[in-house]
Protein backbone atom coordinates (compact mmCIF):
# COMPACT_ATOMS: atom_id res chain seq x y z
CA UNK A 1 0.00 0.00 0.00
CA UNK A 2 1.56 3.10 -1.22
CA UNK A 3 -0.47 6.36 0.25
CA UNK A 4 -1.17 8.78 -2.18
CA UNK A 5 -2.60 12.74 -1.90
CA UNK A 6 -5.05 13.87 -3.57
CA UNK A 7 -6.24 17.34 -4.10
CA UNK A 8 -10.04 16.63 -3.50
CA UNK A 9 -11.53 15.68 -0.15
CA UNK A 10 -14.53 14.68 0.91
CA UNK A 11 -15.90 14.01 4.74
CA UNK A 12 -18.30 11.50 6.55
CA UNK A 13 -19.03 10.21 9.62
CA UNK A 14 -19.42 6.56 8.35
CA UNK A 15 -17.45 5.15 5.32
CA UNK A 16 -17.88 1.62 4.17
CA UNK A 17 -15.52 0.15 1.83
CA UNK A 18 -17.38 -3.10 -0.04
CA UNK A 19 -21.18 -3.02 -1.58
CA UNK A 20 -21.62 -7.12 -0.62
CA UNK A 21 -24.88 -7.64 1.80
CA UNK A 22 -22.73 -7.22 4.55
CA UNK A 23 -21.41 -4.02 4.15
CA UNK A 24 -24.94 -2.23 2.42
CA UNK A 25 -26.45 -3.55 5.71
CA UNK A 26 -23.65 -1.78 7.63
CA UNK A 27 -24.30 1.37 5.51
CA UNK A 28 -28.24 1.11 6.01
CA UNK A 29 -28.28 0.78 10.14
CA UNK A 30 -25.43 3.66 10.13
CA UNK A 31 -27.56 5.54 7.97
CA UNK A 32 -30.93 4.86 9.90
CA UNK A 33 -29.02 6.00 13.24
CA UNK A 34 -28.85 9.24 11.64
CA UNK A 35 -25.24 9.55 10.63
CA UNK A 36 -23.87 10.39 7.36
CA UNK A 37 -22.68 7.29 5.20
CA UNK A 38 -20.60 6.96 2.09
CA UNK A 39 -20.87 3.34 0.68
CA UNK A 40 -18.61 2.45 -1.99
CA UNK A 41 -17.51 -0.61 -4.50
CA UNK A 42 -15.12 -1.21 -7.02
CA UNK A 43 -17.78 -3.23 -9.06
CA UNK A 44 -19.31 -1.70 -11.76
CA UNK A 45 -22.84 -3.95 -11.17
CA UNK A 46 -23.15 -4.23 -7.42
CA UNK A 47 -23.54 -8.47 -7.18
CA UNK A 48 -22.02 -9.44 -10.23
CA UNK A 49 -20.16 -11.46 -10.81
CA UNK A 50 -21.73 -13.98 -8.04
CA UNK A 51 -19.22 -15.94 -5.91
CA UNK A 52 -21.44 -17.66 -4.57
CA UNK A 53 -24.21 -21.10 -4.31
CA UNK A 54 -26.60 -18.61 -3.19
CA UNK A 55 -28.39 -20.31 -0.55
CA UNK A 56 -30.05 -19.03 3.00
CA UNK A 57 -32.05 -19.50 5.73
CA UNK A 58 -35.90 -18.30 5.87
CA UNK A 59 -35.42 -17.83 9.55
CA UNK A 60 -32.31 -15.59 8.75
CA UNK A 61 -33.66 -13.34 6.50
CA UNK A 62 -36.44 -13.12 9.17
CA UNK A 63 -34.29 -12.37 11.72
CA UNK A 64 -32.77 -9.15 9.73
CA UNK A 65 -36.09 -8.21 8.74
CA UNK A 66 -35.87 -9.15 5.46
CA UNK A 67 -39.43 -9.73 3.61
CA UNK A 68 -38.31 -12.45 0.75
CA UNK A 69 -38.64 -10.73 -2.91
CA UNK A 70 -39.87 -13.24 -6.18
CA UNK A 71 -37.56 -10.91 -7.64
CA UNK A 72 -34.14 -12.11 -5.86
CA UNK A 73 -35.33 -15.36 -3.67
CA UNK A 74 -35.96 -17.94 -6.40
CA UNK A 75 -36.88 -21.19 -5.04
CA UNK A 76 -37.69 -22.25 -1.76
CA UNK A 77 -35.83 -25.42 -0.26
CA UNK A 78 -37.67 -27.57 1.66
CA UNK A 79 -34.99 -30.16 2.58
CA UNK A 80 -31.64 -32.01 1.93
CA UNK A 81 -29.91 -35.19 0.23
CA UNK A 82 -26.42 -36.24 1.86
CA UNK A 83 -24.82 -38.40 -0.85
CA UNK A 84 -21.68 -40.80 0.39
CA UNK A 85 -18.78 -41.25 -1.92
CA UNK A 86 -20.55 -44.51 -3.29
CA UNK A 87 -23.88 -42.98 -3.55
CA UNK A 88 -25.65 -43.85 -0.49
CA UNK A 89 -27.81 -41.41 -0.12
CA UNK A 90 -29.67 -39.53 3.00
CA UNK A 91 -32.64 -37.58 2.86
CA UNK A 92 -33.99 -35.28 5.08
CA UNK A 93 -37.23 -33.79 4.04
CA UNK A 94 -40.42 -34.67 4.16
CA UNK A 95 -42.41 -34.24 7.99
CA UNK A 96 -39.47 -33.22 10.12
CA UNK A 97 -38.67 -29.73 11.52
CA UNK A 98 -36.64 -27.43 9.23
CA UNK A 99 -35.12 -25.05 11.14
CA UNK A 100 -32.63 -24.55 8.16
CA UNK A 101 -35.17 -24.57 5.77
CA UNK A 102 -34.63 -21.79 2.84
CA UNK A 103 -34.26 -19.82 -0.26
CA UNK A 104 -31.92 -20.15 -3.30
CA UNK A 105 -31.25 -15.99 -4.03
CA UNK A 106 -30.56 -14.75 -7.29
CA UNK A 107 -27.81 -12.45 -5.78
CA UNK A 108 -26.82 -10.24 -8.49
CA UNK A 109 -30.26 -8.74 -7.96
CA UNK A 110 -30.30 -9.45 -4.15
CA UNK A 111 -27.05 -8.12 -3.61
CA UNK A 112 -28.01 -4.96 -5.52
CA UNK A 113 -31.67 -4.51 -3.97
CA UNK A 114 -29.60 -4.58 -0.15
CA UNK A 115 -27.17 -2.11 -1.85
CA UNK A 116 -30.81 0.10 -2.45
CA UNK A 117 -31.98 -0.16 0.76
CA UNK A 118 -28.75 1.36 2.24
CA UNK A 119 -29.35 4.35 -0.59
CA UNK A 120 -32.85 4.28 0.37
CA UNK A 121 -31.90 5.12 4.38
CA UNK A 122 -29.96 7.84 3.33
CA UNK A 123 -26.38 6.44 2.18
CA UNK A 124 -24.49 7.92 -0.31
CA UNK A 125 -23.47 5.44 -2.60
CA UNK A 126 -20.55 5.17 -5.17
CA UNK A 127 -20.08 2.47 -7.70
CA UNK A 128 -17.10 1.64 -9.66
CA UNK A 129 -14.84 3.41 -6.84
CA UNK A 130 -11.77 1.52 -5.25
CA UNK A 131 -9.88 1.89 -2.13
CA UNK A 132 -6.21 1.66 -2.91
CA UNK A 133 -4.96 2.78 0.32
CA UNK A 134 -5.76 4.45 3.88
CA UNK A 135 -3.88 6.27 6.63
CA UNK A 136 -4.94 7.03 10.06
CA UNK A 137 -4.76 10.67 11.12
CA UNK A 138 -6.02 12.17 14.55
CA UNK A 139 -9.20 11.19 14.89
CA UNK A 140 -10.03 9.97 11.69
CA UNK A 141 -9.04 7.61 8.67
CA UNK A 142 -8.02 9.09 4.97
CA UNK A 143 -9.27 6.27 2.55
CA UNK A 144 -7.62 7.16 -0.97
CA UNK A 145 -9.82 5.82 -3.95
CA UNK A 146 -10.19 5.96 -7.56
CA UNK A 147 -12.93 5.67 -9.69
CA UNK A 148 -13.17 6.01 -13.82
CA UNK A 149 -9.62 7.88 -13.51
CA UNK A 150 -10.01 10.28 -10.84
CA UNK A 151 -8.27 10.13 -7.46
CA UNK A 152 -9.82 11.64 -4.16
CA UNK A 153 -9.86 11.18 -0.38
CA UNK A 154 -12.40 10.45 1.61
CA UNK A 155 -11.99 11.33 5.34
CA UNK A 156 -14.06 9.51 7.97
CA UNK A 157 -14.53 9.15 11.38
CA UNK A 158 -15.59 5.34 11.68
CA UNK A 159 -14.68 2.78 8.23
CA UNK A 160 -16.37 -0.05 8.09
CA UNK A 161 -14.38 -2.73 6.02
CA UNK A 162 -16.80 -5.10 4.56
CA UNK A 163 -14.23 -5.64 1.38
CA UNK A 164 -14.65 -9.47 1.38
CA UNK A 165 -12.37 -12.38 1.02
CA UNK A 166 -9.86 -9.88 -0.08
CA UNK A 167 -9.75 -8.37 3.34
CA UNK A 168 -7.19 -5.41 2.74
CA UNK A 169 -8.63 -3.06 4.28
CA UNK A 170 -8.38 -4.63 7.98
CA UNK A 171 -5.08 -5.20 7.68
CA UNK A 172 -3.93 -2.00 6.16
CA UNK A 173 -5.27 -0.82 9.26
CA UNK A 174 -3.43 -3.22 11.60
CA UNK A 175 -6.09 -5.71 11.90
CA UNK A 176 -5.45 -9.68 11.54
CA UNK A 177 -7.55 -9.99 8.63
CA UNK A 178 -6.34 -11.89 5.76
CA UNK A 179 -6.44 -16.26 5.09
CA UNK A 180 -4.44 -18.93 5.99
CA UNK A 181 -4.61 -21.36 2.32
CA UNK A 182 -5.73 -24.25 4.68
CA UNK A 183 -8.37 -22.13 5.90
CA UNK A 184 -9.97 -20.46 2.24
CA UNK A 185 -11.89 -23.15 0.47
CA UNK A 186 -11.39 -22.51 -2.90
CA UNK A 187 -14.72 -22.76 -4.87
CA UNK A 188 -15.77 -23.30 -8.49
CA UNK A 189 -19.27 -23.27 -9.36
CA UNK A 190 -21.27 -24.08 -12.51
CA UNK A 191 -24.78 -22.50 -13.04
CA UNK A 192 -26.52 -25.44 -15.52
CA UNK A 193 -29.74 -26.63 -17.00
CA UNK A 194 -30.96 -29.70 -17.81
CA UNK A 195 -29.87 -30.58 -14.21
CA UNK A 196 -31.95 -33.96 -13.48
CA UNK A 197 -32.56 -34.09 -9.63
CA UNK A 198 -34.06 -36.40 -8.07
CA UNK A 199 -36.06 -34.01 -5.75
CA UNK A 200 -35.54 -30.45 -7.34
CA UNK A 201 -36.44 -29.10 -4.07
CA UNK A 202 -34.00 -30.23 -2.27
CA UNK A 203 -30.57 -28.96 -1.80
CA UNK A 204 -27.51 -31.90 -2.07
CA UNK A 205 -24.70 -32.66 -0.66
CA UNK A 206 -22.04 -34.78 -1.73
CA UNK A 207 -18.69 -35.45 0.27
CA UNK A 208 -15.46 -37.74 0.07
CA UNK A 209 -12.79 -37.66 -2.09
CA UNK A 210 -15.25 -35.68 -4.94
CA UNK A 211 -13.94 -32.24 -3.09
CA UNK A 212 -11.01 -32.80 -0.48
CA UNK A 213 -11.47 -30.81 2.83
CA UNK A 214 -15.03 -29.30 1.22
CA UNK A 215 -17.84 -31.00 -0.43
CA UNK A 216 -20.07 -30.83 -3.87
CA UNK A 217 -23.59 -28.92 -3.60
CA UNK A 218 -26.28 -29.17 -6.17
CA UNK A 219 -28.87 -25.85 -5.05
CA UNK A 220 -31.38 -25.76 -7.47
CA UNK A 221 -32.65 -22.17 -8.62
CA UNK A 222 -35.57 -24.39 -10.61
CA UNK A 223 -37.26 -27.29 -12.10
CA UNK A 224 -33.79 -28.03 -14.39
CA UNK A 225 -31.46 -24.90 -12.98
CA UNK A 226 -28.55 -25.42 -10.46
CA UNK A 227 -25.75 -23.80 -8.87
CA UNK A 228 -23.40 -26.80 -9.05
CA UNK A 229 -19.69 -26.31 -7.28
CA UNK A 230 -17.89 -27.61 -4.98
CA UNK A 231 -15.19 -26.17 -2.07
CA UNK A 232 -11.33 -28.17 -1.62
CA UNK A 233 -8.89 -26.71 0.57
CA UNK A 234 -6.05 -26.59 -2.11
CA UNK A 235 -3.08 -27.63 0.22
CA UNK A 236 -4.81 -30.85 0.54
CA UNK A 237 -4.16 -31.57 -3.17
CA UNK A 238 -2.26 -30.68 -6.77
CA UNK A 239 -5.12 -30.59 -8.46
CA UNK A 240 -7.34 -27.57 -9.13
CA UNK A 241 -10.61 -26.88 -7.81
CA UNK A 242 -11.66 -26.21 -11.98
CA UNK A 243 -10.65 -29.75 -12.61
CA UNK A 244 -12.48 -31.17 -9.71
CA UNK A 245 -15.72 -29.86 -10.62
CA UNK A 246 -15.40 -30.77 -14.02
CA UNK A 247 -14.59 -34.17 -13.08
CA UNK A 248 -17.75 -34.72 -10.57
CA UNK A 249 -20.07 -33.16 -13.59
CA UNK A 250 -18.73 -35.63 -16.18
CA UNK A 251 -19.44 -38.25 -13.57
CA UNK A 252 -22.84 -37.55 -11.63
CA UNK A 253 -26.05 -38.76 -13.25
CA UNK A 254 -27.49 -35.72 -11.94
CA UNK A 255 -24.99 -33.31 -14.00
CA UNK A 256 -23.57 -35.36 -16.71
CA UNK A 257 -26.48 -34.30 -19.54
CA UNK A 258 -26.50 -30.50 -18.21
CA UNK A 259 -25.19 -27.39 -19.80
CA UNK A 260 -23.45 -24.95 -18.14
CA UNK A 261 -24.47 -21.51 -18.36
CA UNK A 262 -22.47 -19.56 -16.02
CA UNK A 263 -18.95 -20.12 -14.61
CA UNK A 264 -18.20 -18.92 -10.77
CA UNK A 265 -15.34 -18.68 -9.08
CA UNK A 266 -14.16 -17.55 -5.52
CA UNK A 267 -12.50 -18.24 -2.07
CA UNK A 268 -14.91 -18.61 1.10
CA UNK A 269 -12.39 -17.76 4.47
CA UNK A 270 -13.94 -20.98 7.10
CA UNK A 271 -11.06 -21.02 9.31
CA UNK A 272 -13.16 -18.91 12.24
CA UNK A 273 -13.76 -14.84 13.23
CA UNK A 274 -10.72 -12.45 12.87
CA UNK A 275 -9.08 -12.13 16.56
CA UNK A 276 -10.14 -8.01 17.14
CA UNK A 277 -13.08 -7.26 14.67
CA UNK A 278 -12.72 -3.23 15.71
CA UNK A 279 -10.05 -1.19 16.44
CA UNK A 280 -10.04 3.11 16.84
CA UNK A 281 -12.49 4.31 14.47
CA UNK A 282 -12.42 1.01 12.31
CA UNK A 283 -15.02 -2.29 12.50
CA UNK A 284 -14.49 -5.20 10.13
CA UNK A 285 -17.98 -7.12 9.15
CA UNK A 286 -18.68 -10.15 6.69
CA UNK A 287 -15.99 -12.05 4.83
CA UNK A 288 -13.38 -9.63 5.67
CA UNK A 289 -13.33 -10.89 9.37
CA UNK A 290 -14.44 -14.07 8.75
CA UNK A 291 -17.89 -14.92 9.88
CA UNK A 292 -18.43 -17.28 7.69
CA UNK A 293 -19.97 -20.63 8.89
CA UNK A 294 -16.83 -23.13 9.29
CA UNK A 295 -18.81 -26.24 8.11
CA UNK A 296 -21.19 -25.21 5.45
CA UNK A 297 -19.43 -22.02 3.96
CA UNK A 298 -22.70 -19.97 4.37
CA UNK A 299 -21.53 -16.27 4.68
CA UNK A 300 -24.36 -14.08 3.79
CA UNK A 301 -26.87 -14.43 6.72
CA UNK A 302 -23.82 -13.86 9.31
CA UNK A 303 -22.35 -11.55 7.74
CA UNK A 304 -25.32 -9.58 7.55
CA UNK A 305 -26.05 -9.90 10.74
CA UNK A 306 -22.83 -8.44 12.24
CA UNK A 307 -22.81 -5.79 9.32
CA UNK A 308 -26.40 -4.78 11.08
CA UNK A 309 -24.67 -4.49 14.45
CA UNK A 310 -21.75 -2.70 12.99
CA UNK A 311 -24.32 0.15 11.45
CA UNK A 312 -25.87 -0.01 14.32
CA UNK A 313 -22.83 0.43 16.80
CA UNK A 314 -20.88 2.80 14.16
CA UNK A 315 -24.44 5.15 14.46
CA UNK A 316 -24.20 5.20 18.30
CA UNK A 317 -20.38 6.14 18.33
CA UNK A 318 -21.28 8.94 15.72
CA UNK A 319 -24.12 9.97 18.20
CA UNK A 320 -21.58 10.07 21.30
CA UNK A 321 -18.67 11.52 18.89
CA UNK A 322 -16.56 8.25 20.19
CA UNK A 323 -14.78 6.82 17.92
CA UNK A 324 -12.62 4.73 20.24
CA UNK A 325 -11.77 0.91 20.48
CA UNK A 326 -13.28 1.35 23.71
CA UNK A 327 -16.60 2.21 22.41
CA UNK A 328 -16.51 0.55 19.16
CA UNK A 329 -15.95 -3.19 21.09
CA UNK A 330 -19.62 -3.35 21.97
CA UNK A 331 -19.75 -4.54 18.40
CA UNK A 332 -17.12 -7.30 18.85
CA UNK A 333 -18.98 -8.43 21.98
CA UNK A 334 -22.43 -8.85 19.92
CA UNK A 335 -20.68 -10.95 17.26
CA UNK A 336 -18.58 -12.88 19.62
CA UNK A 337 -22.12 -13.35 21.53
CA UNK A 338 -23.87 -14.18 18.10
CA UNK A 339 -20.81 -16.62 16.92
CA UNK A 340 -17.98 -17.66 18.74
CA UNK A 341 -19.23 -20.70 20.60
CA UNK A 342 -20.97 -21.73 17.60
CA UNK A 343 -17.76 -21.51 15.53
CA UNK A 344 -15.22 -22.92 17.41
CA UNK A 345 -17.75 -26.23 17.81
CA UNK A 346 -18.16 -26.10 14.04
CA UNK A 347 -14.16 -25.79 13.22
CA UNK A 348 -13.75 -28.67 15.07
CA UNK A 349 -16.24 -30.49 12.84
CA UNK A 350 -14.76 -29.24 9.75
CA UNK A 351 -11.70 -31.22 10.88
CA UNK A 352 -13.20 -34.15 11.45
CA UNK A 353 -15.22 -34.62 8.73
CA UNK A 354 -11.98 -33.61 6.14
CA UNK A 355 -10.43 -36.62 8.36
CA UNK A 356 -12.46 -39.64 6.93
CA UNK A 357 -12.08 -41.66 4.29
CA UNK A 358 -14.31 -42.62 1.62
CA UNK A 359 -15.12 -45.79 3.22
CA UNK A 360 -15.65 -44.08 6.74
CA UNK A 361 -18.26 -42.04 4.57
CA UNK A 362 -19.70 -44.28 3.55
CA UNK A 363 -20.15 -46.99 6.18
CA UNK A 364 -21.66 -43.29 8.05
CA UNK A 365 -23.95 -43.07 5.30
CA UNK A 366 -25.21 -46.70 5.30
CA UNK A 367 -26.13 -46.22 9.47
CA UNK A 368 -28.03 -43.29 8.98
CA UNK A 369 -30.69 -45.25 6.41
CA UNK A 370 -32.23 -46.40 9.96
CA UNK A 371 -31.71 -43.09 12.11
CA UNK A 372 -34.61 -40.94 12.84
CA UNK A 373 -33.77 -37.48 12.25
CA UNK A 374 -36.06 -34.71 14.19
CA UNK A 375 -35.19 -31.39 12.46
CA UNK A 376 -32.57 -30.41 9.60
CA UNK A 377 -29.82 -29.17 10.90
CA UNK A 378 -26.18 -29.46 10.79
CA UNK A 379 -26.64 -29.56 14.99
CA UNK A 380 -29.04 -32.45 14.34
CA UNK A 381 -26.80 -34.51 11.46
CA UNK A 382 -23.65 -34.05 14.31
CA UNK A 383 -25.66 -34.84 17.52
CA UNK A 384 -27.10 -38.34 15.44
CA UNK A 385 -22.98 -38.75 13.88
CA UNK A 386 -21.95 -38.78 17.70
CA UNK A 387 -24.29 -41.63 18.33
CA UNK A 388 -23.69 -44.00 15.75
CA UNK A 389 -19.84 -43.49 15.43
CA UNK A 390 -17.12 -43.98 18.35
CA UNK A 391 -14.32 -41.89 16.26
CA UNK A 392 -17.58 -39.09 16.33
CA UNK A 393 -18.34 -39.56 19.74
CA UNK A 394 -14.49 -39.38 20.79
CA UNK A 395 -13.37 -35.91 18.73
CA UNK A 396 -16.91 -34.08 19.08
CA UNK A 397 -18.52 -36.02 21.75
CA UNK A 398 -18.03 -32.99 24.44
CA UNK A 399 -19.52 -30.42 22.16
CA UNK A 400 -22.92 -32.04 21.31
CA UNK B 1 3.44 -12.95 -11.72
CA UNK B 2 2.10 -13.73 -15.21
CA UNK B 3 -1.59 -13.47 -15.16
CA UNK B 4 -3.23 -15.49 -17.85
CA UNK B 5 -6.17 -14.72 -19.74
CA UNK B 6 -8.65 -16.62 -18.07
CA UNK B 7 -8.44 -15.11 -14.47
CA UNK B 8 -12.11 -14.39 -13.19
CA UNK B 9 -10.48 -11.61 -10.92
CA UNK B 10 -12.54 -13.62 -7.84
CA UNK B 11 -9.53 -11.58 -5.39
CA UNK B 12 -9.43 -15.21 -3.59
CA UNK B 13 -5.34 -15.22 -4.33
CA UNK B 14 -5.15 -11.37 -2.85
CA UNK B 15 -6.69 -12.88 0.09
CA UNK B 16 -4.35 -15.35 1.41
CA UNK B 17 -0.73 -13.57 -0.26
CA UNK B 18 0.67 -13.58 3.42
CA UNK B 19 2.02 -10.05 2.54
CA UNK B 20 -0.78 -8.42 1.50
CA UNK B 21 0.57 -7.55 -2.24
CA UNK B 22 -1.35 -8.52 -4.69
CA UNK B 23 -4.70 -6.00 -5.39
CA UNK B 24 -7.41 -6.69 -7.41
CA UNK B 25 -9.26 -3.57 -9.40
CA UNK B 26 -12.62 -4.52 -11.07
CA UNK B 27 -10.76 -6.82 -13.78
CA UNK B 28 -6.75 -6.18 -13.37
CA UNK B 29 -4.80 -7.72 -10.94
CA UNK B 30 -1.69 -5.64 -9.65
CA UNK B 31 0.90 -7.14 -7.98
CA UNK B 32 3.54 -5.20 -5.90
CA UNK B 33 6.47 -7.63 -7.29
CA UNK B 34 9.02 -5.51 -5.57
CA UNK B 35 7.77 -7.23 -2.20
CA UNK B 36 7.10 -10.99 -3.35
CA UNK B 37 9.26 -13.51 -1.12
CA UNK B 38 7.56 -15.80 -3.97
CA UNK B 39 5.89 -17.73 -2.04
CA UNK B 40 4.09 -19.39 -4.33
CA UNK B 41 0.66 -19.83 -1.85
CA UNK B 42 -1.42 -17.12 -4.69
CA UNK B 43 -0.13 -19.50 -7.32
CA UNK B 44 -1.05 -22.94 -5.75
CA UNK B 45 -4.34 -21.81 -4.40
CA UNK B 46 -6.09 -20.50 -8.01
CA UNK B 47 -8.71 -22.37 -8.11
CA UNK B 48 -8.68 -22.08 -12.27
CA UNK B 49 -4.43 -22.11 -12.37
CA UNK B 50 -4.28 -18.40 -14.11
CA UNK B 51 -0.78 -17.47 -12.33
CA UNK B 52 2.56 -18.17 -13.27
CA UNK B 53 6.04 -16.75 -12.08
C1 LIG C 1 -18.24 -20.59 -4.26
C2 LIG C 1 -18.91 -19.98 -3.08
C3 LIG C 1 -20.18 -20.40 -2.70
C4 LIG C 1 -20.82 -19.82 -1.59
N1 LIG C 1 -22.09 -20.22 -1.27
C5 LIG C 1 -22.75 -19.62 -0.24
C6 LIG C 1 -24.10 -19.97 0.07
O1 LIG C 1 -24.73 -20.80 -0.59
N2 LIG C 1 -24.70 -19.35 1.11
C7 LIG C 1 -24.06 -18.40 1.86
O2 LIG C 1 -24.65 -17.88 2.82
N3 LIG C 1 -22.79 -18.03 1.57
C8 LIG C 1 -22.11 -18.61 0.54
N4 LIG C 1 -20.83 -18.23 0.23
C9 LIG C 1 -20.22 -17.15 1.02
C10 LIG C 1 -20.80 -15.81 0.62
O3 LIG C 1 -20.71 -15.61 -0.76
C11 LIG C 1 -20.04 -14.69 1.36
O4 LIG C 1 -19.99 -15.02 2.74
C12 LIG C 1 -20.70 -13.34 1.19
O5 LIG C 1 -20.69 -12.89 -0.13
C13 LIG C 1 -19.96 -12.34 2.06
O6 LIG C 1 -20.48 -11.06 1.89
P1 LIG C 1 -19.58 -9.78 2.16
O7 LIG C 1 -20.50 -8.63 2.04
O8 LIG C 1 -18.82 -9.96 3.43
O9 LIG C 1 -18.48 -9.79 1.02
P2 LIG C 1 -18.62 -9.79 -0.58
O10 LIG C 1 -19.94 -10.27 -0.99
O11 LIG C 1 -17.42 -10.49 -1.07
O12 LIG C 1 -18.52 -8.25 -0.95
C14 LIG C 1 -17.32 -7.53 -0.83
C15 LIG C 1 -17.41 -6.34 -1.76
O13 LIG C 1 -16.31 -5.47 -1.52
C16 LIG C 1 -15.86 -4.93 -2.73
N5 LIG C 1 -14.46 -4.53 -2.54
C17 LIG C 1 -13.42 -5.32 -2.18
N6 LIG C 1 -12.29 -4.59 -2.08
C18 LIG C 1 -12.62 -3.31 -2.38
C19 LIG C 1 -11.88 -2.09 -2.44
N7 LIG C 1 -10.56 -2.07 -2.16
N8 LIG C 1 -12.53 -0.96 -2.80
C20 LIG C 1 -13.86 -0.99 -3.10
N9 LIG C 1 -14.61 -2.11 -3.04
C21 LIG C 1 -14.00 -3.26 -2.68
C22 LIG C 1 -16.03 -6.08 -3.71
O14 LIG C 1 -16.13 -5.60 -5.04
C23 LIG C 1 -17.33 -6.72 -3.23
O15 LIG C 1 -18.46 -6.22 -3.90
C24 LIG C 1 -20.16 -18.80 -0.86
C25 LIG C 1 -18.88 -18.39 -1.25
C26 LIG C 1 -18.26 -18.96 -2.34
C27 LIG C 1 -16.90 -18.47 -2.75
S1 LIG D 1 -7.34 -16.58 -7.60
FE1 LIG D 1 -6.92 -16.97 -9.77
S2 LIG D 1 -8.83 -16.43 -10.83
FE2 LIG D 1 -8.95 -15.54 -8.79
S3 LIG D 1 -8.15 -13.44 -9.06
FE3 LIG D 1 -6.41 -14.71 -8.41
S4 LIG D 1 -5.46 -15.36 -10.33
FE4 LIG D 1 -7.50 -14.61 -10.87
S1 LIG E 1 4.20 -15.50 -4.33
FE1 LIG E 1 3.62 -15.28 -2.16
S2 LIG E 1 4.34 -13.22 -1.56
FE2 LIG E 1 4.39 -13.31 -3.81
S3 LIG E 1 2.42 -12.42 -4.42
FE3 LIG E 1 2.14 -14.66 -4.32
S4 LIG E 1 1.40 -15.07 -2.27
FE4 LIG E 1 2.22 -12.98 -2.26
Amino acid sequence: MHWRNSDIMIETDVLVIGAGPSGSIAAKYAALGGANVILIDKKSEIGSPKRCAEGVSKEGLKFLGIEPQPIWAVKEIEGIRLVAPDGTDVWLNDEIKLPEAGYILERKVFDKHMAMDAGRAGAEIKIKTLAKSLKKEGDHYIVSCESMGKEFDIKTKILIGADGPESHIGRWAGLKTGTKPKDMESGVQFEMCNVKMKNHSVLEFYFGSVAPGGYVWIFPKGEDIANVGLGIIQTETDKTAYEYLVDFVESCPATKDAKIVELNVGGDPVGGLVKDLSSDNILIVGDAAGQVHPLTGGGIINGMTCGMFAGEVAAKSIKNGDYSQKQLSEYDKRCKYLLEDKMNKYLKVRDYLASLSDDELNSIAATFQDVEFEEISAVELVKKLVKISPKALLKLGKLF
Amino acid sequence: MIVRDWCMYCGECAGVCPRNLILLKETELVFDDSKCRECNICIEICPVNALEK
